[in-house]
């Protein structure tokens, strides 16, 4: 009983380590996706600007 | 993990940084001496001869072509990394308590302290990178008095024109210095000064540590805590692995404690905490005083701590370190 109640503990405490893994992966994949995103925007305003350069 | 101890300061150390590379690594001390080491073996480089007061803080480039330290003689100095030549100098009323570049190399926030009448002030300066670096502008581009609780430490954010920092507090703010607005902040981030400052690589998030004793991940674009570590030891520096889920934290012990414990043991240690699980994985002694900073090389494959004792002691991870697997197979971003 007591090794049934072991198991599942540890099965618990994994499902909670999956859990924190998960929830800071998922978060990581969004902090990726905004710093590209970021990246492009400046070169996206860098390429207006020369545009506007030009046009002068 | 056989330690390199790096013989060269005379005083406590104050901060320690490696270069982007990871094959520098820079020291400044009590001893008003910045050293330059190489990480694999120890040797010393050589040495930034100038300041005439307790140095405080450093930082180096990502290109490692300049450095910047603040001291307590109340300057800020620019160095050439190559030469060890001081290639500019501005100075203020007050202490140099934290100095930071930013992301792109062109910009250096600095602190100084509130003290005589003089009200502690943030500053961010312009660094011309054109020519030999020695023609720089006196003034700061932008500078700002945060209100209310001094800032000790600091940081550029990710987004344009924000930094965050670190008060006596405990309190974390994000300021706008082009404006010198506090845009946001979290007073209870902290139940006691904040002691340091690291970034993660890509600055979307940071860590602090405290003399509360615990350390705190925050997300950097509202000041989210993310992880707590709390030790039962006031802690001075904490740093991010990289490659590796673990936070390296650093401090010293309860001053009432001090008498009971040997300090010929080296008993002062680095302390390993898992980043997500928020558990401690392991411990690193070796100092005979409090450990007062700790950098992790950007490779991340050594890690380096200064101590009160005035050693910096470099620690190259061996083969059972980057295999251990301590809480099982977990695929984790960095």
């Amino acid at each position: 009983e007591d090794a049934a109640e072991e198991t599942n503990i540890s099965a618990e405490l994994i499902a909670h380590r999956k859990r924190l893994v998960d929830e800071w992966n998922t978060w990581r994949a969004l902090c990726e996706e905004e710093i590209s995103d970021r990246k492009k925007g400046k070169k996206a305003e860098r390429r207006g600007e020369e545009a506007k350069e030009e046009i002068e | 993990m056989r330690p390199i101890l790096l013989q060269g300061h005379e005083r406590a150390l104050t901060q320690i940084k490696f270069n982007k590379e990871g094959d520098l690594l820079f020291s400044c001390s009590k001893d008003h001496v910045i050293n330059a080491w190489f990480s694999h073996n120890g040797e010393r480089l050589g040495t930034y001869d100038g300041h005439s007061g307790a140095i405080w803080t450093l930082d180096v480039d990502s290109q490692s072509r300049f450095l910047v330290s603040g001291s307590a003689d109340n300057t800020l100095r620019l160095w050439s990394v190559q030469s060890g030549k001081c290639l500019y100098e501005w100075e203020f009323p007050t202490a140099v308590k934290c100095v930071a570049f930013n992301e792109t190399d062109d910009q250096v926030v600095c602190i100084t302290e509130q003290r005589m009448g003089y009200q502690g002030a943030v500053r961010v300066f312009n660094i011309n990178r054109d020519g030999d670096g020695t023609a720089q502008a006196t003034e700061p581009a932008h500078m700002f008095n945060p209100i209310g609780s001094k800032a000790t430490v600091c940081a550029f954010s990710y987004v344009q024109n924000r930094i965050v920092t670190g008060h006596m507090s405990g309190k974390v703010a994000i300021f706008d210095y082009k404006t010198g607005e506090e845009v946001d902040n979290n007073e209870r981030a902290h139940g006691d000064e904040v002691t340091d400052l690291q970034m993660a690589p890509d600055r979307t998030y940071f860590i602090t540590s405290s003399k509360d004793k615990a350390a705190r991940l925050h997300q950097t674009k509202d000041l989210k805590v993310l992880k707590t570590y709390t030790t039962e030891t006031p802690l001075n520096s904490a740093a991010i692995a990289f490659g590796k889920p673990y936070i390296l934290l650093g401090g010293g012990q309860e001053a009432m404690k001090v008498t009971t414990t040997s300090l010929r043991q080296g008993k002062f240690e680095t302390r390993f905490w898992h980043k997500i699980f928020e558990d401690e994985v392991g411990r690193v002694k070796g100092h005979f005083g409090p450990v007062n900073t700790i950098a992790v090389s950007p490779t991340g494959t050594c890690y380096a701590s200064g101590g009160e004792d005035g050693f910096v002691r470099v620690h190259h991870f061996d083969q059972t370190y980057f295999k251990a697997k301590p809480y099982g197979e977990w695929e984790i971003l960095d």
